[in-house]
């Protein structure tokens, strides 16, 4: 089978074969219709089809194939363009380049240098593919690795039970020996082995790569090893068999079902005189920037001028006769440690690609400019229910918020005996065609990527921050749910679902609506122009209806508490954003009831319409479910709220909501947060999922205490919203004719796009976490530790390991461990007053505490303490910089100021970094002149540092977690 | 292993085939002088012989006589060469009995067997080569070996098996894709009535596709009644010219 690439002035066949029969990726590429790619089955067109010759070899035949149906294609077109064959089989150039005229037959190399000969990207890539694939022929065969079994063999074995397939999981803190393979389980042996099997070393590992989907095998009993729980300083800190845990199933890889490749970052050692020049110059040991991923092979010509690069590679082998993985560049990033940089290895290791909207995008777009204003269309009004004069509309939204997708509006009808409740979203879908070019963007980007310091739209900005946003006072499309509730028991009468047309009138914000709540002075900018006597008659009316609002949702909030949802905290912070994309403050979550207001009209709306689409489509609905959690994640939680008296119930959610509620400490209100952490820490994650594929029971979103939930109202920053819109208007459509319509998305098709949604959702909030992590790094980078006393902070253990503690500071919302034992085996005791010092020792631990022992002290670490960290930055040349915390005293810090909001420590972190990259621009504006601000100012800021890295901090807070996989959810924040 | 993809992106079947694609169907009727029908039919690379004897006194037993119609004796067989592997295949296996079984019921259902009362007739099918869909063939091979022996019927028994793949029905599957893990619907049909003379499925398959599987099964049944029309029309054009009517 060959494959029909279209580019705009030449058509040219490859023959792709094995490659077509094997590799995912290509075919994903040649479906994205953006490509202009279109594969064209020769072998089954009559014309183009010849059949092999006896004694043929396989690749002579298909290159014959391909230059037939490269043939006849030229005719097809009736010679009006030439066509060009690539191949790299010198034989088969020699044989077709001169037999027919219009089909020029030539290498990969000619094609390059004759047809683009600028593309210098293209021409290095060719340069390090063809390198590789030339080394790969001269290479030597004694084995480093066991050779993979044959696939039927694998197959057999499976399908009997003696070997096990599952996905690789390789440990992040000890990445060089353990490894967990995380089963598919159908097997029945599950139950009785566990879901999960260690594979320690890396000879057991047998060159599988962390996500390949492998199969291994059971290794005897007595060959079982545990699992190292102590924390291990970098990668000095070998620990020998005493402090592993209890052992667990342990096995080999002996056969890799697909790999999971995807692009890795990694960075080229500097060089280290001539020993590494030693073998072949050419050929390189990059660190990727992944922990979990080995040391990549990289073969290049340009060793020299990428020294200290973060570049992205591909791997293209492992032979079991190597100990590395071979591998290509494909991209140089940029120099490491400069923010770009690490902003794009963040995005890049996240599989988030990003490329600014393309013409034929925003020429989909309707225009808006002061030109050509966008109007509303007259045929439109007719379609929709007009709420323009008829209802009160204002949005409540975060402060600068451009994308405004949801408003609200309450009104009493009846004579006061009914109110009416809406919801009005913004029409994404009457703007986004299904399978126009934007859509098929905005799916593959499926959310909008908030990192700390910028954003990634999902949608161009013309739809997300202009004519899709419900701004105040214009006139925008909505796709609204109106309740109609009893006015005191807030039963719901009736529920009309439907487009309208609205405009909102107040576009308030979060600070502004809690204020005009408490009955406070506060001036709306929309009244600012209004004579005081109507001023004050509009403001009771937006103030009685903010009222009416926060009232119902109180009652709604006390229903579903009843049903058992769920309160958890989650270390959110979001940045704020000015017009140049600058960051203004990091602003927490401060808890104002009208957040809670609003969330909780969004929640209802989205179960409502949860409803009507599953109702309409039972089998091809696209809903989120939240999943119970397993029991016994929540032994961590169980054992530190032991430790402090409490008892939490974790057999249902209500139970559980129940006794977090009552387990508060006076004296201390971070212990109720930390255990709220820890419970989220345990929570399962919330997914998108098609009705079709699951049973009723499994519908259930445990956060939310909902037996059907969707995400509905922000379709300007998630795809999946799009989809249930798309959805609730087809159900709208079916209801009217009186026939169950087709849904617009088989289940199969549907169940894929979640699958995808969830996926791309998860890299979101790991490079949203990442970014964060990052620009905790940089502020105290600059800091002396020693000196600054903004390096020291407040922190509270919450947990206890082998040689050391987990803590959180709150102040900055770090996470991370402390250790009490260093490489040299001292211990950490402190004096009366105090003061810590180092001597030599042993550490004890206990299940609620941890004590060390010195010659002259003994010092006891209980959970929950709180005591002194000092946080300096970690760095590492290869991977990401983390924070590291030092224990300098076991009282709890009290700065010489009054005691802060904890809040505030975070938006001066990022005020912070900001202020020294606006210090730096303006010594830049001095020189040059003025070009994209941010970039150029992070860059110059960046550039004083020593290189830098930060995955580092990645594992300090995954040591947190019971289970890697297990990615907290915040889902009583969703809305 | 990620088994065979069945339906490629571009809806091409292994074989090339799109889903509602009938493999091409060729048969021959009157093939064998001495019996009183006979008919060989190729669809794709499974490959079948039918002979019809009969009707004729009951033979063997005499106690199966029905008084008020013929009983229908069908054996089926499967060359010792029909497969990959060479075995040997005796009658009275399971799978055989079974499916002569099933060709007895197809064929009770569609000849008028009560114009022959106290008689037998005998339908031999073997199958030569065997490529997916044995069933379907043998009845096809059969209906046009009854037809040549000049047995009346009340309309052409057309068989095809249909699969379920990607939420697609594949229409006449072939071994590969019969082996594929397919659940697969076997279908006979009296086109002209749309009437079912029998319908087979051992898999499982959720009930909201059902219907959409026999549709797909019909259709492709229809198909196979147009081409088995041609051959017999040809047939007897032939005939008749030899005959010089």
């Amino acid at each position: 089978m060959g494959s029909v690439f279209c580019s705009n002035h030449c058509v040219f066949l490859f023959p792709f074969v094995f490659l077509f029969r094997q590799s995912n990726r290509l075919r994903n590429l040649l479906k994205e219709p953006r490509h202009d790619c279109v594969l064209f089955a020769n072998e089954f067109q009559q014309y183009s089809f010849c059949p092999r010759e006896k004694g043929e070899s396989q690749e002579k035949w298909q290159t014959r194939c391909v230059y037939s149906a490269a043939v006849w294609y030229y005719n097809h077109l009736a010679g009006m363009m030439d066509i060009v064959m690539i191949t790299d089989d010198q034989e088969a150039v020699d044989q077709y380049s001169s037999l027919s005229s219009g089909v020029y037959v030539i290498t990969v190399r000619d094609y390059l240098q004759n047809f683009w000969p600028d593309l210098q990207a293209a021409h290095e890539l060719y340069a390090s593919v063809s390198q590789v694939l030339q080394e790969k022929e001269s290479e030597g065969k004694e084995g480093e690795y066991g050779e993979h079994l044959p696939p039927e063999v694998l197959e057999a074995g499976i399908k009997s039970g003696r070997y096990i397939q599952g996905t690789l999981n390789v440990s992040k803190h000890r990445a060089q020996t353990e490894a967990f393979v995380m089963m598919e389980g159908f097997s029945n042996k599950s139950s009785d082995i566990g879901c999960r099997v260690l594979v320690h070393g890396d000879k057991s590992r047998n060159r599988a790569v962390h996500g390949d989907v492998v199969v291994m095998e059971l290794l005897p009993k007595s060959e079982w090893r545990g699992k190292v729980t102590a924390l291990s300083e970098g990668q000095g800190a070998e620990k020998s068999g005493e402090d592993e845990s209890k052992p667990l199933p342990t096995g080999r890889v002996v056969g890799i079902l697909q790999r999971n490749w995807r692009d890795y970052v990694v960075t080229f050692p500097p060089r280290e005189g001539p020993q590494s020049q030693s073998r072949n110059s050419q050929r390189i040991l990059a660190v990727p920037w992944d922990y979990r991923i080995p040391k990549i092979r990289i073969s290049t010509q340009q060793a020299d001028a990428l020294q200290d690069h973060r570049v992205v590679v591909r791997i293209d082998s492992w032979e079991s006769s190597s100990l590395y993985p071979n591998g290509h560049s494909v991209r140089v990033l940029g120099r490491a440690g400069e923010l770009e940089t690490e902003v794009q290895t963040i995005l890049i290791e996240n599989s988030i690609h990003v490329p600014p909207f393309s013409d034929a995008q925003l020429r989909e777009m309707p225009v808006n400019s002061p030109e050509k204003p966008w109007k509303v269309d007259p045929a439109q009004v007719a379609a929709r229910r007009d709420l323009r004069e008829s209802h009160l509309i204002f949005s409540i939204d975060p402060k600068g918020c451009e994308d405004v997708d949801d408003t609200l509006s309450v009104r009493s009808l009846a004579g006061g005996k009914t109110l009416e409740l809406g919801v009005h979203i913004a029409d994404v879908t009457h703007f986004v065609k299904e399978g126009s070019i934007t859509d098929l963007e905005a799916r593959t980007r499926a959310t909008t990527y908030y990192l700390a310091d910028r954003r990634y739209d999902m949608l161009p900005a013309v739809l997300s921050g202009d004519l899709c946003s419900l701004l105040g006072g214009v006139d925008r499309y909505a796709m609204s749910v109106m309740w109609e509730l009893d006015a005191h028991t807030l039963a719901v009468n009736q529920v009309w679902y439907g487009r309208t047309i609205i405009r909102s009138s107040y576009q308030l914000h979060y600070e502004l609506a809690q204020a005009l709540l408490n009955g406070e002075q506060a001036e709306v900018p929309e009244l600012a122009r209004l004579g005081s006597e109507r001023k004050d008659d509009r403001l009771a009316e937006l103030t009685q209806a903010l009222e009416t609002l926060t009232h119902i949702a109180r009652q709604l909030r006390a229903q579903r508490d009843q049903g058992g949802a769920l309160e958890l905290e989650g270390v959110e912070v979001r940045a704020q954003l000015d017009e140049e994309k600058n960051i203004t403050a990091l602003v927490p979550r401060q808890p104002l009831e009208v957040h809670e207001t609003v969330a909780e009209c969004m929640i209802y709306a989205n179960h409502w319409v949860a409803r009507k689409i599953q109702e309409t489509f039972p089998h091809q609905a696209l809903l989120r479910h939240h999943p119970p959690p397993r029991q016994e994640f929540f032994s961590q939680l169980l054992e530190s709220a032991r430790a402090r008296g409490f008892t939490i119930d974790t057999i249902t959610n209500k139970a559980l909501a129940n006794s977090l509620d009552r387990a508060v400490d006076p004296e201390d209100p971070l212990v109720n947060r930390l255990l709220r952490m820890m419970t989220t820490q345990a929570m399962s994650e919330a997914l998108y999922f098609s009705t079709g594929s699951q049973s009723l029971d499994q519908f259930y979103h445990y956060g939310l205490a909902l037996d059907r939930y969707t995400h509905f109202t922000s379709p300007i920053r998630r795809y999946a919203d799009i989809v249930v819109h798309r959805l609730l208007t087809a159900a709208i459509a079916a209801e009217g004719e009186g026939a169950p319509g087709k849904g617009l998305a088989s289940n199969k098709e549907l169940e894929e796009m979640s699958r995808h949604i969830n996926s791309k959702n998860r890299a979101a909030k790991r490079a949203q976490k990442l970014s964060t992590e990052l620009f905790q790094c940089l502020f105290f980078k600059d800091r002396d530790p020693q000196t600054d006393l903004r390096c020291l902070a407040d922190a509270v253990i919450y947990s206890i390991r082998d040689d050391g503690v987990l803590v959180f500071v709150s102040e900055y919302g770090v996470k991370g461990p402390v250790y009490l034992k260093n490489r040299e085996g001292q211990v950490v005791t402190f004096g009366q007053d105090g003061s810590c010092e180092w001597q030599s020792g042993s550490v004890r631990r206990y299940p609620d505490h941890i004590s060390t022992t010195s010659a002259c002290n003994t010092s006891t670490f209980r959970l929950f303490n709180h005591i002194t960290v000092r946080i300096s930055v970690y760095s590492s040349h290869c991977h990401a910089d983390r924070l590291n915390l030092e224990v300098i005293s076991n009282k709890p810090y009290r700065s010489t100021e009054a005691q802060q909001p904890r809040s505030e420590g975070r938006c001066q972190l990022v005020q912070e970094v900001v202020r020294l990259a606006e210090e730096a621009s303006q010594q830049a504006q001095e020189k040059a002149a003025r070009g994209p601000k941010l970039s150029r100012e992070e860059r110059k800021f960046c550039q004083s540092k020593t290189p830098n890295l930060y995955s580092l901090l990645e594992e300090v807070r995954e040591l947190a977690l019971m289970d890697p996989e297990m990615i907290p959810q915040v889902c009583a924040t969703e809305e | 292993m990620a088994g065979l993809e069945l339906l490629s992106d571009q809806g091409y079947r292994l074989d090339g085939r799109k889903a509602t694609e009938l493999r091409k169907v060729q048969a021959r009727m009157g093939v064998f002088a001495q019996a009183d029908g006979s008919a060989y039919l190729e669809q794709g690379n499974t490959k079948a012989l039918a002979v019809v004897y009969g009707p004729h006194e009951m033979r063997g037993s005499r106690s199966r006589t029905l008084h008020d119609r013929a009983v229908i004796n069908c054996q089926y067989s499967m060359a010792t060469f029909s497969t990959a592997e060479r075995k040997r295949r005796p009658h009275g296996d399971r799978k055989s009995t079974e499916m002569s079984l099933h060709l007895k019921q197809t064929f009770e259902a569609a000849v008028m067997t009560q114009l022959y009362p106290r008689s037998q007739i005998d339908i031999y099918v073997k199958i030569l080569q065997s490529d997916g869909g044995n069933y379907s063939v043998c009845v096809n091979a059969a209906t046009l070996a009854v037809i040549d022996a000049g047995i009346p019927m009340r309309d052409y028994v057309c068989a095809c098996t249909v699969g379920f793949v990607d939420e697609t029905p594949l229409a006449d599957l072939c071994y590969a894709e019969e082996s594929g893990g397919v659940s697969s619907l076997a279908l006979a049909l009296l086109p002209r009535g749309g009437q079912i003379a029998l319908l087979q499925m051992d898999a499982r398959l959720h009930q909201d596709h059902l219907e959409t599987l026999i549709e797909a099964a019909m259709t492709a049944c229809k198909g196979v009644s147009k081409v088995l029309d041609q051959v017999v029309r040809q047939h007897l054009e032939e005939v008749s010219m030899l005959t010089g009517e």
